[in-house]
């Protein structure tokens, strides 16, 4: 009895295995067919303000539009962010603008050349990101939205934390900065003792290394920075190059009966450029 | 009236004969910028540049460096003929992060009379540096800029002032 027990439970168990690989399977195939059905886009140059010419290269395999001869661009600013507008090239949705035709390079390859300020009739302080899809002239067939991509800062916005210079790689000096007047919660504001938690990350994403509670430097009553090079703080293997770090600015505040608690900022990730 | 015609005449024809080459003292030996390089220097001075943010009028647009690690440890000797050709050179780095990829090896010059671009060569490897004022290297200070590009434009670069030794 016992034994048939066990060989019914052990019979269960396998075909649960199974049936757990097939559905991984299945979700891996779905991932990939998904994946695949969303196009791909490029940008030249990789990083762009709101006043440089930009070209988009957009391969539409695996969506509607593959192996069309024309596609037209639908593009809009300020996704999810308000103040948003149409481009100027988009038409009508169903009788789509000629100015907004995509010059066809390849089989499923188009591209489109455009400077926002001028597709979007926008100021450079008023863009802030912009979004587009890919359609046929009447709109029959379309590709997923693509957005939403961050135009970089033309106007200076001072915050709690920044860091010095805006883009750099890994073998770079970077500097991290507290402006604790401009901290944006209370124990931010009257955090003191302040020490910095640093993280790095190989260009996968997966730790390579960190260290936590460094001293930093005490600029003035209101600020507080730590300069570093990655490799002065931690041991990069040989071989592996960083593809981000990450800050965080810690300290102590005063409880109500005066002791010390620790307490920390949010964690701020920063993307190592890679230089051409 | 004809007396005024006679008069200006006279004025016109004085000073056209008072024309003559005006002599300027000579200007003295050009100076032969790629032998000035000649010699061992030490690091002084590093700054870091923002020139994104330079470019965007942004506040924070440089920062000197000099402090943050031992980059005084560090001497560049450029090395040359008696004609004040470029011949080998030598980075002794001390503990100061590196500057350049190599520690030795040739450097040339794009120009030799008016030169921008040192190159540094060993091997297959190269890396520029680019030469700030020639003015400098007169009170012995030898400028040398390096810049980071991103599709063409320069986003970063980095300031190292030199010291004769």
């Amino acid at each position: 009895m016992e034994r048939s027990f066990f060989l019914t439970s052990m019979n269960s168990l396998k075909s649960n295995l199974t049936m757990k690989k097939i559905l991984l399977l299945f979700i891996c195939c779905v991932s990939a067919q998904w994946a695949a059905a969303q196009g791909k886009v490029t940008f030249s140059p990789l990083t762009f303000t709101a006043e440089d010419e930009v070209t988009i290269t957009l391969d539409v395999t695996g969506t509607p539009l593959a192996g069309a001869n024309d596609v037209y661009i639908w593009a809009f600013s300020n996704d999810g962010v308000g103040g948003g507008k149409d481009a100027s090239t988009n038409g009508q949705w169903a009788a789509s603008s000629e100015d907004g035709k995509m010059t066809k390079t390849g089989t499923n390859i188009f591209t489109f050349k455009f400077t926002a300020t001028t597709l979007f009739g926008q100021s450079p302080a008023e863009l802030i990101n912009f979004g587009f899809l890919g359609k046929s002239k009447d709109g029959s067939k379309q590709t997923p939205d693509y957005k939403p991509f961050k135009f970089d800062p033309l106007v200076f916005t001072a915050s709690q934390f920044r860091m010095f210079p805006a883009k750099l790689d890994y073998t770079d000096m970077a500097t991290v900065y507290f402006h604790q007047d401009l901290a944006t919660t209370v124990n931010l504001q009257r955090m003191t003792n302040v020490k910095v938690n640093l993280s790095f990350y190989n260009e996968a994403g997966d730790p390579v290394g960190s260290k936590q509670g460094i001293a930093t430097v005490k600029e003035s009553a209101i600020l507080f920075s730590y300069s570093f090079i990655p490799d002065r703080v931690i041991t990069i293997p040989a071989g592996i190059k960083l593809g981000k770090f990450s800050y965080q600015f810690t300290g102590t505040v005063k409880d109500a009966n005066g002791l010390d608690v620790p307490t920390s900022g949010p964690v701020t990730e920063v993307v190592y450029t890679v230089f051409n | 009236m004809k007396r005024i015609q006679y008069i200006l005449f006279s004025i016109c024809i004085l000073s056209i004969w008072s024309c003559k080459p005006e002599e300027f003292a000579p200007i003295g030996e050009p100076q032969n910028v790629v032998k000035s390089i000649q010699g061992t220097w030490g690091l002084t001075k590093v700054t870091q540049i923002d020139q994104d943010a330079t470019t965007k009028g942004f506040p924070y647009k440089q920062l000197d460096i000099t402090s943050v690690y031992p980059y005084t440890d560090l001497a560049l000797a450029f090395l040359g003929d008696a004609q004040g050709n470029p011949g080998t050179f030598t980075i002794t780095s001390g503990n100061s992060p590196k500057i350049a990829d190599l520690t030795s090896g040739n450097w040339t010059v794009d120009d030799a009379k008016a030169p921008t671009i040192i190159s540094l060569k060993n091997g297959a490897v190269t890396n520029s540096l680019t030469i700030g004022s020639y003015i400098s290297l007169k009170s012995g200070k030898l400028i040398i800029k390096k810049g980071k590009k991103l599709n063409g434009k320069v986003i970063l670069s980095y300031q190292y002032e030199f010291t004769k030794k």
